[in-house]
């Protein structure tokens, strides 16, 4: 959809938009998608604009009620800010009117929660139907400008009527593509690349970071990435916004390395930035970096003790450090102080199921799916509580949502095929299994399963390749600690029965001599090496008696007969 | 004591006294007087009249009803009569109103009033009031004895005759209208045949005519969305005016709507159009609209109560309230308007304006059955019921007089259909569709006994109707408390195995009324049957999302997930054979590092088995 030559930015251009779009959504209101075009703008200051264009900005007239409003709105008194812009029909205090009553509704609904009703019920929204039949009727009549369709959509999608809130944004987009706000809301109603790409969308420089961020979101590492190299490469390298951005597309790549580094990169050039930290945090928490993770929660505290993203990093500090339900306190704060906060749900999630409270965990999985259907980890989460609670049929649905979001990540296919295997569905299992191993195992648990599964389903021959691969591999990352032990063993008596059975006398005693390295196999492979040396010594007899039998057994022997097997039978015993 | 003679005094005098002090409201000095002029002509018709009067004003019912029914004045003069029925009907005497009401035959008051000086001078010496309004006033009493005696039949036929004698006698026009003894049709019927034309001037008849339309059957016409262009507002800007003038913009939509009439408003425009035949016709329309009498006449708040309660039935509550709290902010104590504004408030769940609604009116008015009324609404908001419920036994005769008929008959037969007693019920709303044929409520509960009955074409055909006469003209915006009718609509259609359109009526009710739990496993429950059961899955989930013991939708969540789990691949491009082994080969192909290991490990293997042979 973006081929290289269509990239090309105008960024003086760009600056003049940007100009545009920070005035009026600062005129709005709407600050955190000032504070993003504000931010894009910074990162391309050393462009000059002709002093022509900066002289456009007319200056306009605000009438007395806007700037009574928006007075009252910047100090948060929604309610007077809505009943003094009653009257207006300027876009301005139109806006700021609606604008102020859906905030002092969420306001409210924020400030009514306590520790049990945490999220909100949603089926409480009187209020907000009312606000949605009074947009609705104007958006029939067309009275709604670009930024009340964003509010409209903003609305709808509070009341989950997500297709319709979709199209609502689309026009929003239309109508005033400089309102990031927007295309961001957009972002996450769009469930796949197909509806992406039939968007009608304006073409806009905006664009492009929309579709990056759309790919980010739809966990499209690869064009998110190559979006953002290309931004990157055309004047926006200072852009801490993009960076942060890569870093997540290397975290959810499972670059872990790649991705600290970028975060320590942009947290020299923003010290005080507190936007995306939680993912940070949670990297530094599967590299069990421990004295970074303390760090960066301290200068989280410092900077500000109660914004979601320092509860975040506390919390991941707190579970790092096994202490679950303190963690679990930090992340309920986080919650606080945004409900919709998604990171906070899945992650406190996690630590209901490690104090075993799985309820808990059951209802923090759903709301952080309620929040966004693509958060893979809860879907897996949501599977592992349904596998304590014996639902294997629920496990595999939520097993089945994870794997669809990442089909390249082994481990919830991997979770996928043990729950067939408990519904005794082994063929289904035994092709999770396979597709395990081919996506690159990380845990390397699925390859003796996937033979153990083809011993089950009689394929043997399948069984004993799987086995000896597996057995080739373990045997190479034995030095790195590895306490299967049992399987590793299990696998060499496994092929030397198999080989034993085929009259691969060498092979089979190769196999059951490792077996004799292990307690629990120990004896099991003493009788196997008796078994193969009584075999061999009929097969000898056997051989003298009728030399002109069948080829098999004839290269059968050929093989076996190099005479050091016949040592090699009893020096183990010595041992 | 000086001797004054009789003839030396001017009874006339003491008679002015009387009605100057009966027009001061100092009844108790009128009645001293009119006792004395009584004594002074000794009993004189005419005086004893006046006496009674007095009686009356003071609420001495009994008294008065005594006094006339004493001296036989109640069977020999109409006026007298009146009274006297006037008084044992605020005496609660009901029968013996209607004993003295038939001992005057009124026809034959009428026929001989013309021949017989007797009678008819002495009507015309009580006061100058003409016949035909004596006589519609008779007839209206007539008929209100007759309803207070639950005959109702018998009191709507008087009604009417009162209207036929006098167009302008209001009361009977509104009790025939309130108390819902007509239909619809009956209505239109009644407006049609009054002899207007003959009773007033073409200007007058045109006022009345609008003025009686207003009241007329609220449920019929259903306002679409106004244009905003049929006239640019540049009037005065308070609050109560403005709201006017938007009733009056929506007034005329009404007219110009298919099914209302198109008498109201439209014809005094054409007469501003022949008054200007120049370019700024639509100008002059406006200032002619702006000077005519209904304009005048919006100023009177009844109207602006009419068309609350248009807003009402239309279930557009938000703008109902706005509307009767501005009548309010005029006249607090609007008897009219309190009914609506109250029903509104509870529809919009504003409790703490109700609290304080109730409190003033008990406060105020604690005999009035609307001040018990708001403190019934107020507990049925809050929820504690059994409250409501021991004042509304209080309270019956009072509530019975606000509830309306027609929503009466719906009630009573929801609660029937609620006690699943389907046949009965059905009467009930049969009786209730005869008053009001066109009613929506009325048709969607028809269409849910229909649904009940396991009847799902005829069920299907009421929540159809019911649906056209809902979805305002440009199919934009269906009031909220048309949810159910979407839904019920939906299961029928799924009843009647039409999937896709349940699907769809189904969606349009979540876009209506979103985040209902039941609609969310309604549409599950479709999707579950066409086997789209992924669909079903995500629907049920987000079901018990909003409501946890949902026990429908848990098992039916259950035995779908089953089915998915059983039935779908385990995972989308699975293969439907059992692959054979040969990642070995993959593995080296994809990556490098676990080719080396395997190739470094089968070495190891060859080595350890060398180093053996070496060993020994």
């Amino acid at each position: 959809m973006l081929s290289e030559s269509e990239l090309k930015l105008d960024l003086s251009i760009i600056k003049n938009d940007l100009a545009t779009g920070i005035r009026e959504c600062s005129h709005r209101g709407l600050y955190h998608s000032a504070k993003w075009l504000s931010e894009i703008n910074f990162s391309i200051a050393h462009i000059k604009t002709s002093p022509e264009d900066d002289n456009k900005a007319e200056v306009e007239l605000e009438s007395e009620s806007y700037s009574l409003a928006k007075s009252y709105f910047d100090l948060k008194e929604y309610d007077r800010c809505a009943f003094f812009t009653e009257a207006c029909v300027e876009p301005k205090p139109r806006f700021l009117h609606l604008y102020s009553q859906y905030l002092s509704i969420e306001k409210k609904k924020l400030d009514n929660m306590t520790d049990t009703n945490c999220p909100p019920d949603p089926t409480k929204n009187n209020a907000l139907r009312m606000l949605c039949t009074a947009l609705k009727e104007d958006h029939f009549l067309n009275k709604l400008d670009g930024y009340c369709l964003y509010l409209y959509g903003i609305i709808l999608k509070k009341l989950d009527l997500n297709s319709l809130a979709m199209d609502i944004f689309v026009d929003a987009i239309n109508e005033e593509p400089l309102h990031w706000g927007a295309w961001q809301e957009l972002a996450l109603l769009v469930p796949d690349k197909s509806t992406l790409l039939s968007l009608r969308l304006p073409s806009h420089w905006m664009k492009y970071f929309f579709l990056a961020h759309v790919y980010l979101e739809q966990l499209n590492n690869e064009e998110a990435l190559d979006i953002y190299y290309d931004l990157h490469g055309q004047g926006f390298e200072k852009s801490t916004y993009i960076m942060a951005q890569m870093a997540i597309a290397y975290h959810n790549r499972r670059e872990l390395d790649k991705a600290i580094l970028m975060f320590k990169e942009l947290l020299h050039l923003d010290p005080y930035r507190l936007d995306n930290l939680d993912t940070y945090s949670n990297l530094l928490y599967v590299k069990e970096m421990k004295t970074e993770l303390a760090n960066l929660a301290h200068t989280a505290v410092n900077i500000d003790k109660y914004r979601v993203e320092t509860c975040c990093v506390i919390g991941n500090y707190y579970s790092l450090r096994s202490e679950h339900s303190k963690a679990v306190l930090y992340f309920q704060r986080a919650l606080k102080l945004n409900p919709q906060y998604l990171s906070a749900w899945t992650l406190m999630g996690h630590e209901f199921m490690e104090m075993k409270n799985t309820n808990a965990a059951i209802q923090s999985y759903r709301q952080a799916i309620e929040v966004n259907r693509r958060d893979y980890r809860a879907w897996y989460g949501l599977g592992q509580t349904y596998e304590i609670l014996k639902m294997p049929f629920y496990c595999i649905y939520y097993y089945k949502q994870a794997q669809q979001l990442r089909p390249n990540d082994s481990r919830m296919i991997l979770a996928l095929g043990e729950t067939y295997e408990k519904l005794d569905k082994p063929e289904n299992a035994l092709k999770c299994y396979y597709k395990a191993c081919n996506v690159g195992d990380v845990e390397g648990m699925a390859l003796v399963k996937l033979a153990k599964l083809y011993d089950k389903l009689n394929e043997v021959d399948n069984a004993a390749a799987a086995y000896t691969d597996f057995c080739l591999k373990e045997e190479d990352q034995r030095g790195g600690g590895y306490d299967g032990e049992n399987e590793f063993y299990n696998a060499f008596q496994y092929l030397a029965n198999y080989h034993l059975k085929r009259g691969q006398l060498q092979d089979a005693y190769a196999y059951a001599y490792k077996c004799i390295e292990h307690d629990e196999t120990k004896e099991q492979g003493k009788s196997l090496l008796k078994a193969i040396a009584t075999r061999r010594a009929e097969q000898e007899g056997f051989l003298v008696k009728t030399s002109d039998q069948s080829k098999n057994n004839v290269t059968d022997l050929s093989n076996d007969a190099n005479g050091s097997g016949m040592e090699m039978v009893f020096s183990p015993l010595n041992n | 004591m000086k001797i004054v003679s009789v003839d030396n005094i001017n009874v006339d005098n003491y008679r002015k006294l009387v009605h100057t002090y009966l027009n001061l409201h100092a009844y108790n000095t009128a009645l001293f007087w009119a006792d004395k002029v009584v004594a002074l002509t000794s009993g004189n018709p005419r005086d004893i009249y006046w006496l009674a009067q007095c009686m009356f004003l003071l609420k001495q019912f009994h008294r008065a009803a005594h006094l006339l029914r004493s001296k036989n004045l109640d069977k020999s003069y109409i006026l007298c009569n009146y009274l006297t029925v006037r008084c044992l009907f605020e005496a609660n005497e009901l029968n013996e109103a209607l004993k003295v009401l038939n001992s005057m035959d009124l026809e034959v008051f009428l026929q001989t009033g013309n021949t017989s000086c007797n009678v008819s001078i002495d009507a015309g010496m009580f006061d100058d009031t003409p016949k035909y309004q004596v006589q519609s006033s008779v007839l209206l009493l007539k008929g209100k004895v007759l309803e207070a005696m639950d005959n109702r039949g018998l009191a709507s036929e008087c009604y009417k005759q009162a209207l036929q004698c006098d167009v302008y006698c209001f009361e009977a026009f509104d009790s025939l209208i309130c108390h819902h003894m007509l239909s619809a049709a009956e209505e239109q019927e009644l407006l049609n045949s009054l002899p207007i034309a003959q009773q007033c001037t073409t200007a007058e008849a045109e006022v009345l005519r609008t003025l009686y339309k207003s009241k007329l059957k609220k449920y019929n016409t259903i306002v679409g969305v106004i244009p905003t262009k049929t006239c640019k507002p540049i009037y005065h800007n308070t609050p109560l005016q403005t709201s006017l003038i938007v009733l009056h913009k929506k007034f005329v939509n009404i007219a110009e709507t298919p099914k209302a009439s198109t008498t109201s408003c439209t014809p005094t425009s054409e007469v501003g159009m022949d008054k200007t035949e120049d370019s700024k016709a639509e100008h002059m329309v406006l200032d002619s609209l702006e000077n005519s009498i209904q304009i005048r006449l919006q100023q009177s708040l009844d109207l602006a109560v009419s068309q609350a309660e248009l807003f009402y039935y239309n279930c557009d509550y938000v703008q109902c309230s706005k509307l009767t709290e501005n009548i309010l902010k005029e006249d607090p104590y609007h008897a009219a308007c309190l009914p609506i504004h109250i029903s509104c408030m509870v529809e919009l769940k504003q409790s703490n304006k109700l609290f304080t609604l109730a409190h003033n009116l008990v406060d105020l008015y604690p005999n009035l059955a609307i001040s018990w009324f708001a403190v019934g609404c107020y507990y049925y908001v809050i929820g504690t019921i059994w409250t409501l419920v021991a004042v509304e036994n209080e309270h019956d005769q009072a509530m019975a007089a606000y509830f309306k008929m027609s929503l009466t008959f719906v009630y009573i037969g929801l609660e029937c259909g609620l006690t699943n007693n389907v046949r009965l019920a059905e009467r009930f709303f049969q009786q209730a569709q005869i008053i009001a044929p066109d009613d929506p409520f009325v048709m969607h509960e028809m269409g849910v006994i229909a649904f009940q009955n396991l009847d799902f074409e005829t069920a299907e055909k009421h929540f159809q109707d019911a649906l056209i006469r809902v979805k305002p003209i440009k199919d934009s915006i269906v009031p909220e408390r048309w949810e159910p009718l979407l839904n019920n609509l939906g299961h029928t259609c799924r009843k009647l195995k039409k999937y896709c359109e349940a699907l769809e009526y189904h969606h349009q009710a979540l876009v209506l009324c979103p985040q209902s739990a039941s609609t969310y496993s309604a549409i599950a429950y479709v999707h579950s049957l066409v086997n789209n059961i992924e669909d079903a899955v995500h629907w049920f989930h987000k079901a018990l999302g909003l409501r946890r013991d949902d026990t429908f939708s848990t098992t039916m969540l259950n035995y779908v997930i089953e089915q998915l789990s059983m039935e779908q691949l385990p995972y989308p491009d699975a293969p439907d054979f059992i692959p054979d082994y040969d990642i070995g080969t993959n593995v080296e192909e994809d990556t490098t590092t676990n080719d080396n290991a395997g190739n470094s490990s089968e070495r190891q293997i060859t080595a350890s088995d060398m180093s053996i042979e070496v060993d020994l």
